[in-house]
């Protein structure tokens, strides 16, 4: 056993008391009633969680800690109302001279308290059942998404134009996406849906679940999921199942965020039928990983390479 | 035990998310692939291309950590010594994932920086518990503690740093995952678990007289010094092979080598064998439950060894 001297276990004692009062120090200064952020008149918006979120009537300080939250608030036009961002929120390019609150998975709830915002937007992909608790202790609104399919996404961006008090222009906006969704549903309505594989990763191979808004997208793509039933949204896959579902395409969602990661085919769906017929499809990840406005693009791409005959090209 | 591996490789293999035709697929592999036995060219590459080789691997991974744990616990005559509590584990997990970040593309970098990775946490663990008296187990394993809690920092702090879309796959790959049953890595992974365990086992001898004591086995013409370098070097590349391979396969170090002791008694020259049969047998059954409990979608294997081991190994305890 080690035995420690008198002295030491002395400094020992001194130390540990230290420690005890900063604590008592922090638990002091954590209790005491904080001055309202939200105060005056507030308004109810239900969010994805189902949570009836209190939002101050006039919002003009807002963290987004998702990239497509950060497009949609810019999209309808409040990006200048946008204090803080994740490392991750790229686009639009304005959007990269907001401060930094760490990334989507690990938010620095310090730096978002110091940026005194409204609102923070949440998705459920960054798993943040403590820290909206959190939020919620500093009187700070926060405001949770989670789309599982276009319709959602729409929702989302109804909400947020909402949120920040620009609900006209949000609805223009999601009018013009109808416009552009209900085209491409147009013209591949009289195809014969083609059975896509969605390869979120190759190794280990991930796909687009049941509650994926991919799922959806690929629907009205004029695209069949062969892993629609497949419970969950980001399922890791069996690969001989892969191989059992002898997909007619295959999307990689590759060259955005990712860069050149998920550029190539897993190796269990090398002999597919998709691959053997040269119909492997790389869209831009931006453009599909991320729920808001850009999906109609990844919508679009899908629809023009599931059925390149019915865009006339 | 040999022949309980054969039946284990054989039966797994009828077991999998898709179901495949019983007969023609024993037909098939008895005729090793060279005849299809009227399976469909998809049910042909299922069994062949994806199923046996994941199986060879869970064998290969599982024999290799098993091996290892035994030879830590008979060097270290401590119970507790495995691969993970050493921190060894960590290193080549740290190796790979260097491997994985600077040379992505080129697949043998993995095992090599694996090797190295758990190597240098050996050598750090056996420094750092090197004290005036020599090494004591009670020392190396506090050594291994320190070792491995700083290592799983490096990891988090990595995991960290990475961009967001790897994250879920990096994490998946830690909790160990076979379904990358690589077809460069397979053989090289398979060799080294067969001449690790053959290589422990020829030192079997010199490991019994060690565990009478380090200075008794010197007196009895033992090299300690050369032993323990063997043990290091052998169970370092075991490690660093199957972490490079599958992640971190977590128990199977532990529970196989005290099963084989407990049901076979403690001399090396038996026990080891039988723990790298053991291993493998282990494996391949908790991978098959990984891959099929909640098919199509899968499991890490790392949580069904855990899963399957900790409760085994209480039972055990309690029974001895």
């Amino acid at each position: 056993m080690i035995y420690y001297g008198r002295s030491v276990r002395a400094r020992g004692y001194y130390c540990l008391s230290a420690l005890g009062l900063i604590i008592c120090l922090m638990l002091v200064s954590a209790c005491t009633p904080r001055e309202a952020a939200n105060q005056g008149a507030t308004r109810e918006i239900t969010d994805d969680l189902g949570r009836r979120v209190s939002i101050p009537a006039k919002v003009d300080r807002v963290i987004s800690l998702a990239p497509n939250l950060t497009e949609i608030v810019f999209a309808v036009g409040a990006g200048d109302r946008l204090v803080g961002r994740t490392s991750y929120c790229d686009y639009p390019p304005e959007a990269k001279a907001i401060p930094v609150v760490s990334d989507t998975l690990h938010p620095n709830l310090e730096r978002i308290i110091a940026l005194k915002p409204q609102v923070v937007l949440v998705s459920t992909a960054s798993q943040l059942e403590v820290f909206t608790q959190q939020l919620k202790g500093q009187n700070i609104a926060a405001f949770v998404t989670d789309p599982h399919d276009l319709e959602g996404v729409f929702r989302s961006i109804d909400q947020i134009g909402e949120i920040v008090g620009e609900k006209d222009k949000a609805n223009v906006l999601v009018q013009k996406l109808r416009e552009r969704t209900n085209a491409v549903e147009q013209a591949v309505r009289d195809k014969q849906p083609v059975k896509v594989f969605y390869q979120a990763s190759g190794e280990p191979l991930y796909t687009a679940g049941h509650d994926s808004y991919i799922t959806d997208l690929m629907r009205r793509a004029g695209g069949a999921s062969v892993t629609a039933d497949v419970p969950g949204a980001w399922p890791k896959f069996s690969n001989e199942s892969a191989l059992a579902a002898r997909p007619e395409a295959i999307i990689l969602p590759t060259g955005g965020s990712m860069g050149a990661a998920n550029a190539n085919v897993a190796e269990a769906l090398r002999q597919s039928p998709a691959v053997l017929q040269g119909r492997v499809y790389k869209i831009n990840d931006d453009h599909l990983s991320r729920p808001g406005p850009r999906l109609v693009d990844g919508l679009e791409e899908m629809a023009r390479a599931l059925h390149p005959d019915a865009f006339g090209t | 035990m040999a022949a309980a591996l054969l039946l284990a490789i054989v039966l797994m293999s009828l077991l999998g998310s898709e179901p495949l035709p019983v007969r023609a697929s024993l037909c098939a592999l008895a005729s090793f692939g060279t005849n299809a036995c009227g399976l469909t060219q998809d049910q042909f590459d299922i069994l062949f291309q994806i199923r046996l080789p994941r199986i060879l691997l869970a064998a290969a991974v599982g024999g290799s950590l098993a091996t290892a744990g035994a030879g830590y616990q008979a060097l270290l005559r401590n119970p507790l010594a495995e691969p993970y509590l050493l921190g060894i584990s960590n290193g080549a997990a740290v190796g790979t994932m260097i491997a994985l970040v600077f040379f992505g593309a080129i697949e043998w970098t993995r095992p090599i920086l694996a090797f190295s990775g758990a190597l240098l946490a050996t050598l750090a663990v056996y420094r750092l518990a090197r004290g005036r008296a020599g090494a004591t187990p009670e020392r190396l394993i506090l050594a291994g503690v320190i070792v491995t809690t700083f290592l799983s920092s490096v990891i988090v702090f990595v995991t960290v740093l990475m961009d967001a879309t790897r994250i879920r796959s990096f994490t998946f790959w830690l909790l160990g995952d076979l379904s990358g049953a690589s077809k460069t890595l397979l053989p090289v992974t398979i060799v080294i678990a067969i001449a690790g365990a053959l290589a422990l086992t020829l030192h079997a001898r010199s490991l019994n007289l060690l565990m009478l004591g380090e200075r008794d086995a010197f007196d009895l013409g033992v090299e300690v010094g050369r032993v323990r370098i063997v043990v290091f070097l052998v169970a370092s590349l075991l490690v660093g092979s199957s972490v490079a391979a599958s992640g971190s396969v977590g128990y199977v170090g532990l529970v196989v080598p005290h099963l084989a002791r407990l049901s076979l008694g403690s001399d090396n020259r038996i026990t080891i064998p039988a723990a790298a049969l053991g291993g493998a047998l282990f494996v391949i059954v908790a991978d098959t439950v990984a891959r099929t409990v909640i098919a199509p979608r899968e499991l890490p294997v790392g949580a069904i060894t855990a899963l399957i081991g900790a409760p085994l190994f209480i039972y055990l305890l309690r029974r001895a």
